[in-house]
C-alpha cells in the first residue's frame, strides 16, 4: 500500500477537509465573506492609493505641464543659464532626450488697463509677473502648452504684439478672485482682446515698455503656467537689452528612470555652478513632499484599520464556523484526525478567503479602477487625483492581508479544537 | 485485546462527586462481540468512553493490545484511535459536508493511504454494507439507517483492531436497525472482528456472544452464549 509522507498528512487531510466545506458550504455566507476581505483589500490599497494620488497627481501634472523630466534653471543669483546655447545643441544632440524648451523668462510689470493713475485714490490696475518667451513648437512637444488655453487662441508663430495672460492673476478667471487675500492684486477688466502694457526694468534702470493685446487665457492646476504671462521666445528676445541668447530654464523630456543620469551628465557637461539642474522630483517643492508623507502616513493608518476589521472578521467568522461544528470537531478528534489537520483546514478556509478576496480586488484595482482614474481624475484645486497602486505594493499588502487572516483564522481554530473531545462530542 | 483494571471514573468533586464507574474489572479477546447492558445510568456509556479513549478514567488503567494508555498524551491516544479502534455514534455523526464515500475515506487519509486506495477501500466498505449506490450523497440526503450504515463504513474501512459502537440502534426504526445488527454480525463472522456495542435493547444485545450487564458502575453479570 501507498504511503505518503507522514509529515505532511495533516496538511493534505486539513486541505481535503477545506475544499470539501468551502465547496458545500452556503453560497451567501461565502460570498459575504469573500466581499469583506475584496473590501478591506481595496481598503487597504485604494483609499491610501488615492490618498498619495491626490499629491502623485500634482507631481504628474508638474512633470507633464511645466518642468519635463529634468529641469535646468538659473543658478542662485544669475539671471540666466550660463553657456545657454552650448548646452541646448548638447541636449539637442543626446539621444535619450526626446524633446527640450528653452525658456526665456524676465519679471515685469503689467499694467491692465493702460492707465496709470487712477480716480478716487486707488491704486493702479497692475501686477508684476513673470513673462516667459517660449518657442511654440518646441513647448508644445514638451508640455503640450496649447491644451492650457482656456479661452481664446494660442500664439502662432512670427506674430507680435500678442499675450497669453495667466488666469491666476486675472480677476474674471482667478480661483482667488473670492478671496480677500492682503497683497494680493488681480488685474480687473483683462480678457481676451483686452489691450496690457508691459514694462521690464532692466538692472541699470532703463525701462522697456510695449503693449500687447491678450490672446488668451491659460489655466493649470500648476502654478508655473496660471502665473505667468507668455510671448513668442524671439519677442521676449528683442525686448530683453542684454543677455539675448541665454535663456533662463530648459525642460527637457526623456525617460522618469534615466533623469538622474542625464541630470549628472548635464552637471559634467557644463559645470555644477553654471545653472542649477533637476529631476522634477527635486524639483518639487517640498512642502508638497511634506504633504505626500502625511497623505503616506494617513493611507498606512487607514489601511491598518481596515486591516484589524478583517482580522476580526475572519476571527469571528472562523470562531463562530468552528463553535458550530465544535461536535464534528469531536468526532474527527474521536475518529482520529489529528488537530493540527483540523486546524489546518481551518486555516485553509481563512486563506482561501483572504486570496479571493485579495485576487478579485487585484482585479479591481489594476483592471478598472486605476485606469479609471487616469481616465477620469479626481477633480481637486491643486491636482487632479490618480489612484497610485504599484505592483510591489500591492503583492505586500496581499501578504499582510494574508498572514492576518492565517492568524486570525488560526487562533479560534485552536480554541476549540483543544476542547475535550468527548465534551465536544457530547456537546457539554 | 482491551483490559480494563479497577477503573474508576468519578464526575465532580466533594459532596457533589458522583462515582458512575467504580473499581471495574473487565477484559475482552479479540474477535469477541460484546454488548454491554444495563439500566439507564448504569455507566454503559462511561465504560465504553473509557474504553475506546474518548475519556479518561479517575483511577485504574485501560490497556489497549497491551498498551498502558494512561501512559500516552492526546496525541497518541489520536493515533491510537485511529491505527486501532473504529466508532460508531448513537446519532451517526457523519461529517454534513462530506459525501459518504469522503466521510468513509477520511480516517484512512490521516493514516496515510493514497487517494487512490482510500477511494477503493472506502468503495469496498459501503459495498459490504450495501450502499454502493449512495457513495455520492451527502449525510442529509440518506435516511438515518443508511447514515449509520455509513458510520459503520467508516468506523471499518481502516480496519480497526475494536470497533466500538454506542447505542447504534436507538435512532432506527426496526427494519434499519436489523440492518445495522446485521452487519456488525457480518463483520463479526467474516472478519472476526472485535466488536463492543453498548445498548439498553435487550432484542440487539442479543446478538453479541457476550453480554456484559452493568448495575450502579459494576459489573453484575457477564455471559458468553454457547457456541
Amino acid at each position: 500500500m501507498l504511503r505518503n509522507n507522514m509529515r505532511f498528512l495533516p496538511l493534505r487531510v486539513g486541505f481535503f477537509l477545506a475544499t470539501r466545506q468551502i465547496r458545500r458550504s452556503g453560497k451567501g455566507t461565502t460570498s459575504l465573506i469573500v466581499f469583506i476581505m475584496m473590501l478591506t483589500f481595496l481598503n487597504m490599497v485604494v483609499v491610501s492609493g488615492l490618498l498619495v494620488g491626490l499629491i502623485a497627481g500634482s507631481f504628474k501634472q508638474f512633470r507633464e505641464s511645466y518642468s519635463g523630466e529634468v529641469i535646468v534653471t538659473s543658478a542662485q543669483g544669475r539671471d540666466y543659464i550660463e553657456e545657454s546655447p552650448e548646452l541646448i545643441a548638447f541636449l539637442e544632440s543626446h539621444s535619450r532626450v526626446t524633446a527640450i524648451s528653452p525658456r526665456y523668462g524676465v519679471n515685469v510689470q503689467v499694467l491692465g488697463t493702460l492707465n496709470d493713475l487712477p480716480e478716487k485714490n486707488e491704486r493702479p490696475n497692475r501686477i508684476g509677473v513673470r513673462l516667459s518667451g517660449i518657442d511654440l513648437e518646441r513647448e508644445e512637444k514638451v508640455t503640450g502648452f496649447s491644451r492650457f488655453i482656456i479661452e481664446g487662441e494660442p500664439l502662432t508663430k512670427g506674430e507680435e504684439g500678442y499675450i497669453l495672460a495667466g488666469a491666476n492673476f486675472l480677476r474674471k478667471y482667478s480661483t482667488f478672485a473670492d478671496a480677500n487675500i492682503p497683497g494680493l492684486d488681480l488685474l480687473s477688466d483683462v480678457e481676451v482682446g483686452s489691450r496690457v502694457r508691459i514694462t521690464l526694468t532692466t538692472k541699470e534702470g532703463t525701462k522697456v515698455v510695449k503693449d500687447f493685446i491678450v490672446k488668451g487665457i491659460v489655466k493649470s492646476k500648476v502654478d508655473e503656467i496660471s502665473t505667468r504671462f507668455f510671448i513668442t521666445d524671439n519677442e521676449l528676445r528683442r525686448l530683453l537689452p542684454v543677455n539675448k541668447e541665454q535663456v533662463q530654464e530648459i525642460a527637457i523630456k526623456t525617460d522618469y528612470e534615466y533623469a538622474p543620469t542625464l541630470v549628472q551628465e548635464i552637471k559634467d557637461f557644463m559645470g555644477s555652478h553654471a545653472a542649477r539642474v533637476q529631476t522634477t522630483d527635486e524639483a518639487i517643492p517640498s512642502f508638497l513632499r511634506d504633504i505626500e508623507t502625511t497623505f503616506r502616513i494617513l493611507g498606512n493608518a487607514l489601511s491598518s484599520f481596515a486591516l484589524i476589521v478583517a482580522s476580526i472578521t475572519i476571527f469571528i467568522v472562523i470562531f463562530i464556523n468552528a463553535v458550530t461544528k465544535r461536535k464534528f470537531i469531536g468526532i474527527m478528534k474521536g475518529i482520529g484526525i489529528s488537530p493540527l489537520a483540523i486546524q489546518f483546514s481551518y486555516i485553509f478556509q481563512a486563506l482561501f478567503y483572504g486570496v479571493v478576496g485579495s485576487a478579485i480586488g487585484l482585479v479591481l484595482t489594476f483592471g478598472f479602477l486605476q485606469p479609471y482614474f487616469d481616465l477620469h481624475p479626481i477633480n481637486f484645486p491643486f491636482s487632479d487625483g490618480i489612484l497610485v497602486a504599484t505592483p510591489a505594493g500591492a503583492a505586500l499588502r496581499i501578504l499582510i492581508l494574508l498572514t492576518v487572516t492565517l492568524i486570525a483564522g488560526y487562533l479560534p481554530a485552536k480554541l476549540i479544537v483543544r476542547k475535550n473531545t468527548l465534551d465536544s462530542i457530547l456537546g457539554r | 485485546m482491551i483490559t480494563a483494571k479497577k477503573l474508576v471514573k468519578s464526575y465532580g468533586s466533594g459532596e457533589l462527586e458522583l462515582t458512575v464507574l467504580k473499581s471495574l474489572d473487565l477484559e475482552i479477546q479479540d474477535g469477541e462481540f460484546v454488548a454491554i447492558i444495563g439500566p439507564s445510568g448504569a455507566g454503559k456509556s462511561t465504560l465504553l468512553y473509557q474504553l475506546s479513549l474518548l475519556d479518561a478514567p479517575t483511577s485504574g488503567e485501560v490497556y489497549v493490545d497491551g498498551v498502558k494508555t494512561s501512559e500516552l498524551n492526546e496525541v497518541e491516544k489520536t493515533q491510537l484511535r485511529l491505527r486501532k479502534l473504529g466508532y460508531v455514534f448513537q446519532d451517526y455523526a457523519l461529517l454534513p459536508e462530506l459525501t459518504a464515500i469522503e466521510n468513509v475515506m477520511l480516517p484512512m487519509l490521516m493514516q496515510g493511504l493514497s487517494r487512490e486506495v482510500a477511494l477503493e477501500k472506502a468503495r469496498r466498505a459501503l459495498a459490504r454494507i450495501s450502499l454502493s449506490d449512495k457513495e455520492q450523497n451527502l449525510p442529509n440526503q440518506l435516511s438515518g439507517g443508511q447514515q449509520q450504515r455509513v458510520s459503520i463504513a467508516r468506523a471499518i474501512g481502516h480496519d480497526p483492531h475494536i470497533l466500538f459502537a454506542d447505542e447504534p440502534t436507538a435512532n432506527l426504526d426496526s427494519m434499519s436497525a436489523k440492518l445495522v445488527m446485521d452487519a456488525f454480525l457480518d463483520l463479526h463472522h467474516k472478519d472476526k472482528q472485535t466488536v463492543i456495542m453498548v445498548t439498553h435493547e435487550e432484542e440487539y444485545a442479543a446478538y453479541a456472544e457476550r453480554i456484559i450487564a452493568l448495575s450502579d458502575g459494576l459489573v453484575v453479570r457477564d455471559e458468553r452464549k454457547k457456541k
